[in-house]
This record gives structure tokens, sequence and C-alpha cells, in this order.
């Protein structure tokens, strides 16, 4: 039961976490650089600064090397697109929980033996990480992982926080890449690649910006008493917004998330035009299997309703919990896809799906 | 003699369940009434008239969540209770309970691989809601069935209640670990299936359900009113049940199957509710005063019903989007009241030994 619940809120957490802004006012400070979105990290010369290590951290974390490292493990599958952007596939040595992992490259290296699993369900196994002999492992800290962390460096192997979850804009988020620039010493690649990343969700947002018709959206499903829906400031929520729609909850100032009741989701939602993120639900029967309930919905009578599970690797994991986070365009793409057909009438879906 | 004492007292008793079914509706028709969604007195009277709503969203809101959870939540209370009240008549302890005796998390390990073998083979989802939940009570009724044939068994052997307990406690961990290991060996997908059943509260069970849910939970209600003779001469020593012409080895066995019964199908689906099943019979004991089942079972029926609308109106938090989870009000305040009743007690040897 405990592990259930800490998978369930793993996954959340991946989307979007609680984050206090009051780092904001030193981000500025250390912001002479080209960080022009995230807020949680900066780069000063050779210095690569974490300024919110951690949920709620009050102190911030810097770090510099001497030569970039060339073995590194990384714990998040949200982690591995920046390295995969930037072509140091080849610098990574380990991961913990590979059956989550969809890239199909990092599971060519991982058959071969070239990657290892050094722990899984998130719980990294010291032993194996050792075996690894890592110049660095990334980490991320919701907030409760510090007794493993701290017996990594007391290992001798030096551990970086990444707190890309905390970040709530998803250029933000996505600019990340930057932080891995840095440390492999690639940041003008990195800072390229962001750029076009950056123009292409700037071109796409700019599409939607006169629409008058943008249409109801809610999303989430029940969890036991609770409906989970993404909070108002929450990143899935601007993008909602930015590909030209009304997020029901568009105006709650929550950047978590909310448990709602289902009764209060069907008095607000009922008449929504579309529901967007359905969990691992993959067809409308089956939806209506888990609740005889999500039918009285109009848009499931209309069968708007798209889940995120186009792209599966092969043990499961959801393709969306990896790269999405990096390359917002395409998930702006498919929304606007999703919500405006008449803006990008060639669009090929990359990571949503119309349930069947 | 019991019967001299019940016929004596008769009119007493019956004032008393009068009463509390008259409670009892009265609780149900406010918990209806309350939510997150503000539906107004005048709209719920017109709903009961047959009239038509002003907002279509308040009539699927009554007629599908509120009222089909009102009734989960009174079948579930009563049924937990009486869970309760005969295994703690069975094993001659005052401790004992579905959830604390490891039957929950048997039926829950019977749910688990119902899913996971489900999910990793296909079809799952293509039953019916129908097929589907009575798929869902046999594994969780034979899971929670397996489990008290196990500690029974035991008991025969273990005349110590404490080492009942931690027998049972030890069936408990077992079935919980090998629902982990099942969940280590399966996929992403199916491990967020199962996540959502086993979320399951009070209010999952739709209409569809409810065919399934009800008929079954007023059958072992019906059987534990007709057990209750037969407990009664347990609870006064298996000699004296002898004497008395009960054969204990049937008795006993309709007891482990009535209980498995209950235990597994309001496991299956509302998910291990905990406190309800230990508690209920302490409570109707100290409230009432009685020992007597004949009593106690009716007496339990009501009073769980009446207790889990209650914490079932407090979970729902009326006026506020969000709601509690029914275990975590149960506990809140259903512990203080125990230990309320306790302290006045001071103790809780009943006839046991």
């Amino acid at each position: 039961m405990n592990k259930c619940l800490l998978c369930l809120l793993t996954l959340l957490c991946l989307i979007s976490c609680k984050e206090k802004t009051t780092t904001e006012d030193t981000a500025k400070s250390h912001n002479s650089n080209n960080l022009s979105y995230a807020t949680k990290f900066a780069i000063d010369g050779t210095k690569l600064i974490v300024l919110e290590p951690w949920p709620g951290a009050l102190q911030s974390r810097t770090y510099e090397f001497e030569t970039p490292p060339k073995r590194i493990v990384v714990t998040s599958t949200t982690h591995l697109p920046y390295l995969e952007l930037l072509g140091l596939e080849d610098k990574l040595v380990g991961f913990v929980g590979t059956d989550y992992i969809t890239s199909e490259n990092i599971n060519k290296r991982l058959a071969k033996g070239t990657i290892k699993e050094v722990g899984t369900n998130g719980a990294i196994n010291l032993e194996l990480l050792l075996s690894c002999q890592p110049d660095v492992v990334i980490v991320f800290d919701m907030g409760n992982e510090s007794a493993t962390l701290d017996k990594i460096s007391a290992a001798g192997i030096p551990i970086i926080y990444n707190a890309d979850f905390l970040e709530n804009s998803a250029l933000g988020r996505a600019e990340w890449i930057k932080f891995f620039g840095a440390l492999f010493d690639v940041s003008d690649s990195a800072n390229a690649i962001f750029d076009q990343i950056a123009n292409r969700y700037n071109e796409l947002k700019s599409l939607t910006d006169n629409l008058i018709d943008k249409p109801k959206i809610f999303s989430g499903v029940m969890y036991g008493d609770a409906w989970f829906l993404p909070g108002g400031q929450n990143w899935s929520a601007q993008f909602l917004k930015d590909a030209g729609g009304t997020y029901i909850w568009g105006n709650d100032a929550t950047s978590g998330w909310l448990e709602v009741s289902f009764e209060a989701v069907l008095n607000k939602a009922r008449t929504a035009d579309f529901w967007i993120g359905v969990a691992s639900i993959n067809s409308l029967t089956e939806l209506a299997a888990q609740d005889l309930r999500y039918t009285y919905f109009e848009a499931y009578q209309k069968g708007n309703i798209f889940n995120y599970n186009k792209r599966l690797g092969p043990h499961g994991g959801f393709d969306f919990f990896e790269s999405a986070y990096a390359r917002p365009d395409l998930v702006l793409a498919d929304l606007i896809g999703i919500l405006h057909p008449e803006l990008l009438p060639d669009h090929e879906f990359y990571y949503f799906q119309k349930l069947p | 003699m019991i019967t001299q004492y019940f016929d004596s007292s008769t009119k007493k008793w019956q004032r008393i369940l009068s009463g509390l079914s008259l409670l009892l509706v009265i609780l149900f028709g406010i918990n209806i009434s309350l939510g997150s969604v503000a539906i107004p007195m005048y709209s719920i009277l017109d709903y009961f008239s047959g009239k038509e709503l002003e907002n279509p969203s308040w009539y699927l809101i009554l007629a599908q969540f509120r009222i089909p959870k009102a009734i989960t939540a009174l079948l579930v209370g009563g049924g937990l209770g009486i869970c309760g009240l005969q295994m703690q008549t069975l094993f001659r302890n005052p401790m004992a309970g579905p959830f604390i005796l490891g039957i929950s998390s048997g039926s829950g390990l019977g749910v688990a691989i119902a899913i996971f073998l489900g999910v990793e083979l296909g079809g799952l989802f293509e039953f019916s809601g129908i097929a589907r939940s009575w798929l869902m009570v046999v594994m969780a009724g034979m899971g929670s069935f397996i489990v008290l044939i196990g500690i029974s068994l035991a008991s025969l052997r273990l005349k110590n209640s404490v080492t009942l307990l931690i027998l049972g406690l030890m069936f408990g961990t077992a079935a919980s670990a090998l629902i982990s290991i099942l969940q280590f060996f399966s996929q992403a997908e199916s491990i967020q299936a199962y996540m959502m059943w086993s979320f399951g509260s009070l209010g999952s069970l739709s209409w569809d359900e409810l065919t399934v849910f009800i008929p079954i939970i007023l059958f072992g209600m019906l059987l534990s009113l007709g057990l209750s003779k037969s407990l009664n001469a347990l609870l006064l020593g298996a000699n004296y049940a002898q004497s008395m012409g009960v054969s204990l080895t049937v008795i006993r066995l309709l007891i482990i199957i009535n209980t498995s019964i209950l235990a597994g199908t309001i496991t299956a689906f509302c998910g291990p509710i905990a406190f309800f099943g230990i508690a209920m019979p302490h409570i109707a004991r100290m409230l009432f005063n009685t020992t007597n089942h004949l009593l106690l079972t009716p007496l339990i029926i009501l009073m769980g019903g009446l207790l889990m609308l209650t914490f079932d109106t407090i979970a729902q938090l009326p006026g506020v989007d969000a709601t509690l989870p029914i275990n975590a009000v149960t506990a809140l305040f259903g512990a203080p009241f125990v230990i309320y009743l306790l302290m006045r007690k001071r103790n809780i040897q009943y006839t046991y030994d």
C-alpha cells in the first residue's frame, strides 16, 4: 500500500510539485547569463548554482567542476531527454528504475549493458551505484530523500541536485537543458537547442492569441475518494491556456494538485467540451468500466477524451512523463491539434491520442 | 436465562430499535442533503416527489452519487460491525476484528490477484460492470475465507487468544507482502489500475455494482440474525453449547462463511476500512449494556449504519470541493469515542472465559 501511494505521488509530483517562490530575487541577481524562463537555477561563469535544490530549501547549492564528468548516473526519466538532446547518452552509466524508460536509444544501451540499473522503484541501491563508478550522480529530492542521498556523498560520489520539477512554467522547465549543458561544458549547443524549442513554443502560442472560441477543458480521474486534477497554476494548466483553451479550474491559485469530490467535478465540468488526461485509461469502455458515472460528462458522450499514452516504453512507462518536460513545443502542438485542429491542419499527434 | 430476560424487556428493546431506525432515516436524509455541491433543500424535496429539477447536474448528483453512497455507507457500517461481533465471539477475544486478524488483507490479496491477472492477460475491462463486480466479490470472499479458515484451524491448537492475534497479524502481513511482490513484477499499467481499485471508497459504487452489493450484504445480515442464538450459546462456552445440542463444527463453519462473505465483499468494493469492525461491537455492548446476540446483532446493524452515515457526512466536508478519506474520519472521530467508553467502563471483560 505504501508503495502504491509512493508511485502515485511520484507520478503526480513529476508533473508538478508545490513550490515557494521566495527565491525569485536571488534568481534575478544571478541571472546575468542567458536564462530567460527558469527560476530555480543559475549559471555564473563556470559555476552551476541550484537555487532551490528541494521544495522549500532555504539555501542554494553551488557546483563547480574542473573537468566535465565522464561517467554519470541520473535518477529520473525526466533527466534523460536533456542528455539525449545534447548527444550525451554515452556518458550515462546508470539509472534508477529502468522499467520506466521509453527512449529507444537508452533502452538499446540498457540491453547492451552499457547502462546499468542501480536500484528500482525510486530507491537507489548504494552497492550497485558504487560498482558503476560514476563521477557524479544527478539526484532529485521531493523533500524526504536526504538520508539516502547523504549516504551517496558519504561514499565519495558527488551528488548534484536537479530541481527542474519545481519550475512552474513550461519553458522554465525545458530550460534545464542548460543545466546539463553547463555541467558538460556544452552550453552553446544547449542554448541553441533551447532557443529553437522556445521559439517554436512561442510561435505556436501566438497562433491562439486572437481566438475568441476557447473550449472548456477538464482533466484527471478519481482515485478513491478524490478526483485529482491540476491546480490553476500547475505546469499542465498553463499548457491548456496557451493552447487556446479554458481550463475550468484555471482561476485556482494552487500550483500543485487539487483533490475534489466527484460531484463537484460533475457540477462544474459536465458540459465541458474536452477531457484531457485520464491517467492510464486507454478506451472509453475502460473508462466506463472504472466508474459508470464517467459517462455523464458531455465530453464522454461526444467522445472528446484524450490521454497522453500514445508513446509507451517496452515496460509500460509513459514517454509523456519522460520527454514532455524537455519538449513543451511538442506538447503544445498536440494540445492545439486537439482544441483547434483548424490551426494545425496536418498535425500528427506525438504524445496524445483520442480514446477509441 | 437469556430468553426470560429478553421477554421481560421486549417493550424496552422494541422502543430502542425503532428509535434507532428513525434516527437512521433522519441521518440518511441529512447525508444526502449535504455535499461539496450545495443543492437547495427544495430541490431535494422536488427530487423525492418526482419533479423535474432546475439543474440536471443536481439530479445526477442526487440519483447517481449521494443516494448510492448513503446506501453503501449504511450497509458497510452494519456489515463490518457484524463481522467484528461474530469474530469476537467465535475466537472469544475482544481484540478480534476483520482488519486486525488479516481478513481484509486476505480479501485484498484476492482482489489484487484478479486485477493483476486480468490486466496482464487483458480483458478485465471488457467484462460488464456486473460481471466484474462478481469476479471481485468471489476473489475477495475466497481470500478472506482462506485466511479465516487458517486462523480457525490454528485456534484449535492455540488456546491463548493473544497468540491467535499475533497469528492473524502474520497472515495479514504475509498477504500484504504478496501484494507488494505482485506489484513488483507487474507492469506500470496494471499497478495504476490496481491503485485505482485499492483506493476504493464508499462513493465508488454505482448502481450497477450496488445490484451485486446490496443482496450479498443483506443476505449476510439475515444469516447473522439467524446465527445469533448459536452465538449466544458459543459465548457461554463450547461445552455449554454442545449440551444445548448445537453442532459446534457446523456453527463455526457457518460463522466463518458469513464473516468471509461480509468482510470480503465490503473490502472488494470499498477497500480496507479500519476501526469499524473491532469497535462497533464494543460500542454497542457498552452503550446498551447487553451481551445477548439476539439484541446485539440488530443493534450493531443499526448503530453501524448510523455511525458510518455520520462519518461519511463529516468526510464530505459540506460546502467545500475537497473530501476527506473515510478511513481518517472513522479513526479520528471513532477512537476518542471508544476511549471515552472504555474509561467509563474501565474494562471490556464480558463473559469471555
